[in-house]
This record gives C-alpha cells, structure tokens and sequence, in this order.
C-alpha cells in the first residue's frame, strides 16, 4: 500500500497539514489541556416568597466573584432579596462579568404558583429575556436555541481532544464518501451518549472518562502508524465502527459540559438538542477548514520529505498519551 | 471532487475575511479564550492580513516549488517573533517598516515580479517576524500569552496556506486575465500601504 | 474639506501606529467604521461613481492593452493622487476636475474616441490624481485611516469592474451602441456636476 507512489505523496501532503496543526497542539499541550473540560458554571437561584418578592441566593458561586446578576429596571435588586412588583421577574436578564474564565451563568427562578424556570446566559448570548411562560413563546424558543447552539460550538471549539480525534479520523478514511460515513457515525456515536448522559441514564465519572477519552486518540496514533506501515487495522478497514464506538465516549464527554447547566427537565430536550446541533456546526467546521487545508497543501505542493511522514502520528499518539497520564 | 473543493476554499476564505468586518472581534476574544483570541487578532489588523495575502499571491506567482517554502517560512518566522516580543524591547521603527512592507509586497504583486527564492522566503521571514512580533507586545497581564501567540501563529500558517493554494488554483485556470486579477489586487494592497505610508509622514506635520 | 483639530491629528496617528492588546476590543467597530464609510465614499458620491464606472466602460471599449493596464495603475497612481492630497499640497480645482473627468469621459465613449495608449494613459492618470487626492484629504480624520483606505480603494476597483463587465457588451453591435448611451448618460452627469461645481447651477 505505501509503495504505490500516489498513495504516498498524498499521505505525505496529509502529513504536513496535519503536522502543522499538530505542532500547534504541541504548544498548547500544558494549558488548554487543562482547561478544556472545565465547566466554569455559576448558578443563582431565586424562589419567590411574596408575590413579585424573591429571595436569591448562589447555588453555585461564581469563581470570578465579580460576577453580577443584572435584572430588569423595574426589578430592586438588594441582595439577598429582589422586589419587582406586580409585573414580577419578565424582561431582560443578563450577567455583568462574563468572559473566558466564567463563560456561562444561569438564573433559576422558583415561582410559587408555577413551574420552575431556568434561564443561561453566556457569553455568546449575553441577554436573555425572561417570560411568565416559558415554551410557548417563539422569542423564548429562539433565546433557548442560539444560547445552546452557540454553547454547543464553544464547547467543541474548545474541546482540543474531540478535535484532535475528529483530525485522526480524517487522516485514516481514504476517500471523501469514507469520510463522510466516519464522521456521520461518529456523529450518530456521540449523539445517541450524550442524550443517554444528559437524561441520566448512564453516569460515568468525569476523571476516568477523560483519561479513556486521551486513550482513544492514542488509538487513533497507532492506526494511523499502522496503515502507514502497510498492515491496515481495524480502523482502516472498518473506520465507521471504531469512529461510532468512540463517538459512544466522546458523547459522554460533552455530555459533562451540559449536565453541569442543571436544566430542569422540561427545557431539557430541547437544550440537548441545540447543544448537539452547535456541537456538529462546530465539528462541520473544523472537518472542512482541514479538508481545505489539505487541498491547498496539494495545490502547492508542500510536502513532508519522506522521512517525516511518520512525525504527526506520533505526534498524536504521544500528545494523547500524556493526557492520558496525567488524568490517570 | 476539484471544483468542490475549490467552493470550499471560497467559502473558507470569505468566511475569514468576513470575521473582522462582523465586528465582534472582542466577543470571540473573550468568549471562546486566548487561543482565537490571538487568531482573531491578526484578521482584524488590516496592516498584517492585506500584506499576508499579498504575499501568498506573490509566492503563488513564482510557481508552487518556490512557493510553497513561504508555508514553512511564515508560520514559523511568526511565532519568533511572537516569542521575541515577551523577551526583547521594540525595534525601531516598527510601524513603519510595517506599513512600508504592505507597500511593497503589494507593489511587488502588482509588478508580477520574479523573486529569487532566497527573497521570497527572506520577505516572508522578515514579515513574520515583524507581525508575530507586534502580536506579542503588550499583552494584557491577564492573557495567556503562550495560547494568544500559538493563536496568531495557527491563523498565519491557516491563512498563508489557504491563500497560496488557492492563488496557485486559480492561477493554473484558464484565461488571461486571471493574472491580471491577482496582479490589480496586489495594486490595491499597494495603494492602501503608500497611502498609510504617506500617512505616518505628512499626517503630524499636516496642520 | 472639515477642519481637523490639530491635536487630534497626533494622537490618531499615535493611536493608529499601537495595535496593542487592549485596543483590540476597538478595532473591531474602527474598522468596521473604516471600512464602511471607505467603501461609502466614492459610492456616495456621484461624480465619483460615474467618473470610475467610466473609466472601466472605456477601458473596455479600448480593448487588449488599455483593460490590462487600467485596473494595474489606476490603484497606484490614485495612491500618489492621495499622497499629494495627505501631504496637504494645494491642487486647484479639484471638484471641477472630478466632475470634468466624468463628462470627459463619457463624451470620449459616446463618440467612441480611440486615442493612442500613452494618451489615454496619461488623461485617465490625471483624473486618477484628482480622485485620489479627493479620497486622501480626508484619510486622516478616518475612524481607522487603514481600513478607510481599503475601503475607497477597494469600493473603486469594484466600480472599474463594473464599467469593465458593462463593457463586455461591445462584443455585439447592440451592445457597443448601448454602451455608448451609458457613455452620454455618464457625461450628462458628469456635466450636471460640472455647473454645480462652478456654481452655475445650486
């Protein structure tokens, strides 16, 4: 297989996008991996004792403790109580404070006399507005879809080792239809542990699922080293299946970033629905900036001499496996 | 396959150069952490994206073996200077060399010039250096500044790879005037540097 | 042109000259604000947009060496235009001439005038000076004098390509006529803001 010299040179053009990306990786090893799952989340919890009388309290303190609540103008917020009156807590909601460090906050309101609410804002999704019902309104449907879109697409922007397993796949399917079929099932993997995670019926605790997820893409490191020493594995043979199995894990692990949120069960599904739908936009758009980058690569011609092309598998391989030391 | 794979590049490109006109630059930077942070920063100062796509064309004109060194160069002569700047004070007259460097790559597009390969990779050297080095100066203390510069380096290497190839493509197309097009757009980035140039001389003296 | 005050001038150029960190939060909206009122300049204005749409429709009437050439040197010379413009050198008449260029320009279409290359070279590069000394004067009070720059730079290379696809039409000989009413229509405009720019017509 690698003395074809068209499967070669096209290998090697992979390998120099690839490494490229990798070195990057490389660089951000010490910091972004420790900060990729951290679900920086505060809570504030408001239930009402009078009409229009609330009395809130952090569930969830912030880390930044700079972080404000701010209610609409008709709301007198003096903590620990906030007094809106007749109309009660509806209009604008928002944080002051938000940024990297605290990217999401939410305000769970109690009423007495009916179901309670929830509402995120984040940083991608500064205000929100709250409404008496919930779910019925069109406003409401739309603030609850580009806060979890826009979640959603953070959360795998953000998340190196999803990507770095995504960029794995990509350099093991030969062709575009594989491709297109390895990341669908990846897709459908994922999809299906996230939903299960975030309704609850499976639970798996944060620390050995990370290091299972580092583990994963150390697999992906010796296919790749595998093909490229002519034996094709598992994964070249069959990339779908192992691409769907890993999706089962790494659904589990995004799953952490929504669980986190605690939403009330009646918003949940639609939440995990845009929260999925932002992650896959994310995902789309990291698939095709590297297919890109592969065609410009061919288009100039910039190759890895022949003895590199080894390098980004290893380069993955080790990237992962020091992950995964350091989650164990 | 080709031709969809040119769209893609289109649309990548554009979707690019649409990020700093949609002009919520800070909300990225704040929201998705110091690693696009610095990947933003670049594709909002247009003294260093216009020059970036100069060159890639410039390179794109001498043909791919030669052009495709500027892909090895510039990334890495990027994160030197990234890295030079959290260590050694401003060079002297920074700006200026950096706006006399959009003047003259675009000058050298719209000339279509010959460039020896040992020019070539030495512009693209001397820009990466100069530009990895003004993205490192003067970070906030909050930044991680490690993260911000490995940002700016990644959308340097992203965009001169995605540019040279795709000018190189669009190059290899048929048609006399495609040159032509590549050569006007050096012209525009070399009126835009002579302007600014200009600038930084009459502006103070001018009332 | 609005008077600047003179402080100011130092302190945008310092400003502009420190693409620091802290200002990134602003660049974002100053080159957006750049851009827009660049990009706005020669479109709002339409002596300006005609003369520029003309200068394309005429190089596409030449033919081979003129469209080659015009979309190369007209950013360039423009620039040396803005220069002269930044430098605050005083240029007369520079409205007159905007709207002359238009007129000129249209007639030389209309009646299908094929002067030699150097010839039309050199009127299409004084009219260039004049615009771009017309776009400079006005860089330096720029939200961001980068992004205004690119913005009139590029908003006229986009009206040349326009005058340059009108033009493909002279291929059919309904065509060519028509392009040689846009021709007239441009030079009524043209003339238009020639009185008004002597005063003849308010």
């Amino acid at each position: 297989m690698t003395t074809s010299t068209s499967t070669s040179s096209l290998d090697r053009i992979r390998a120099a996008a690839l490494t490229c990306l990798l070195l990057l990786c490389g660089v951000l090893l010490p910091t972004w991996s420790a900060s990729s799952h951290e679900a920086s989340m505060a809570v504030i919890t408001l239930r009402e004792i009078a009409p229009g009388r609330y009395l809130g309290q952090w569930t969830m303190p912030p880390v930044d403790p700079t972080l404000q609540p701010i209610f609409p103008p008709h709301c007198r917020w003096e903590p620990p109580e906030l007094v809106c009156g007749e109309r009660g807590l509806i209009g604008r909601l928002s944080f002051m404070g938000l940024g990297s460090k605290q990217s999401v906050a939410t305000i769970k309101v109690l009423p007495r006399d009916a179901a309670p609410q929830v509402y995120t804002v984040s940083a991608a999704k500064p205000i929100v507005m709250a409404a008496r019902t919930p779910g019925t309104d069109l406003a409401v449907w739309l603030d609850l879809a580009e806060t979890y879109v826009n979640l959603g697409i953070d959360h795998i922007l953000r998340g190196i080792d999803h990507l770095l397993f995504v960029l794995g796949l990509i350099w093991l399917t030969s062709s575009g239809w594989m491709l297109v079929r390895t990341i669908t099932a990846f897709t459908v993997g994922h999809s299906i542990s996230l939903a299960a995670a975030t309704f609850g019926w499976v639970g798996v605790p944060e620390r050995p699922l990370n290091a299972a997820i580092a583990l994963s893409i150390v697999f992906v490191g010796v296919e790749i080293v595998k093909l490229q020493r002519g034996e094709a594995g598992l994964t070249a043979r069959y990339p779908w299946i192992v691409a769907f199995a890993f999706g089962l894990l790494h659904g589990l692990g995004f799953a952490t970033a929504l669980t986190a949120l605690g939403i009330p069960q009646a918003t949940l599904p639609i939440a995990l629905l845009f929260f999925n739908v932002g992650v896959e936009i994310g995902q789309l758009a990291f698939v095709m900036v590297v297919l890109t980058l592969i065609w410009a690569h061919r288009q100039a011609r910039a190759v890895l001499p022949r003895w590199g092309v080894a390098l980004p598998a290893y380069a993955i391989g080790s990237v992962a496996a020091f992950w995964f030391l350091s989650r164990v | 396959m080709r031709t969809k794979a040119r769209l893609l590049a289109g649309a990548t490109v554009a979707a690019v150069l649409a990020l700093p006109t949609a002009a919520h630059a800070h909300l990225v930077d704040t929201r998705l952490g110091d690693f696009y942070g610095g990947a933003l920063h670049p594709l909002t100062e247009l003294q260093q994206i216009l020059p970036w796509i100069a060159l890639a064309a410039l390179a794109a004109f001498q043909g791919a073996r030669r052009a495709r060194w500027v892909i090895a160069a510039f990334p890495l002569a990027l994160l030197a200077g990234g890295l030079a700047a959290l260590a050694v004070p401003a060079p002297p007259y920074e700006s200026l060399v950096g706006i006399g460097l959009v003047a003259a790559t675009g000058l050298a597009l719209a000339a279509a010039a010959r460039v020896p390969l040992p020019v070539l990779v030495g512009l693209a050297a001397v820009m990466g250096l100069l530009h990895g080095f003004q993205n490192g100066q003067g970070l906030p203390a909050s930044t991680d500044r490690l993260l911000f510069l490995a940002g700016a380096t990644a959308i340097g290497y992203v965009v001169m790879t995605l540019a040279t190839g795709a000018a190189l493509a669009f190059l290899r197309g048929v048609g006399g005037w495609r040159p032509i097009a590549l050569r006007a757009s050096g012209s525009w980035v070399a009126a835009v540097g002579i302007m600014v140039l200009g600038l930084q001389f009459f502006a103070p003296t001018a009332s | 042109m609005p008077p600047v005050p003179s402080k100011s001038l130092p302190l945008a150029a310092l400003l502009a000259a420190i693409p620091l960190a802290p200002a990134l939060a602003h660049t974002g909206s100053g080159v957006a604000i750049g851009l827009q009122s660049g990009l706005l300049h020669p479109i709002t204005g339409a002596d300006h947009l005609v003369a520029m749409v003309a200068v394309g429709l005429w190089g596409a009437q030449l033919g081979a060496p003129a469209i080659w050439v015009l979309p190369i040197t007209f950013p360039l010379v423009m620039a040396v235009g803005g220069l002269i413009g930044l430098a605050g050198v005083p240029l007369p008449f520079v409205e007159p001439v905007v709207a002359l260029s238009g007129l000129a320009l249209g007639l030389l279409i209309a009646l299908h005038v094929r002067p030699p290359l150097w010839a039309a070279a050199v009127l299409v590069g004084v009219f260039a000076i004049f615009h771009g000394y017309a776009h400079g004067r006005e860089l330096p009070g720029a939200a961001d004098p980068t992004a205004y720059a690119v913005g009139f730079v590029v908003a006229t290379g986009l009206l040349h390509l326009t005058g340059i696809l009108i033009g493909v039409l002279v291929a059919w000989p309904a065509g060519a006529r028509l392009v040689r009413v846009c021709g007239a229509a441009i030079g009524c405009v043209g003339l238009y803001f020639l009185l008004a720019s002597v005063g003849v017509l308010s």
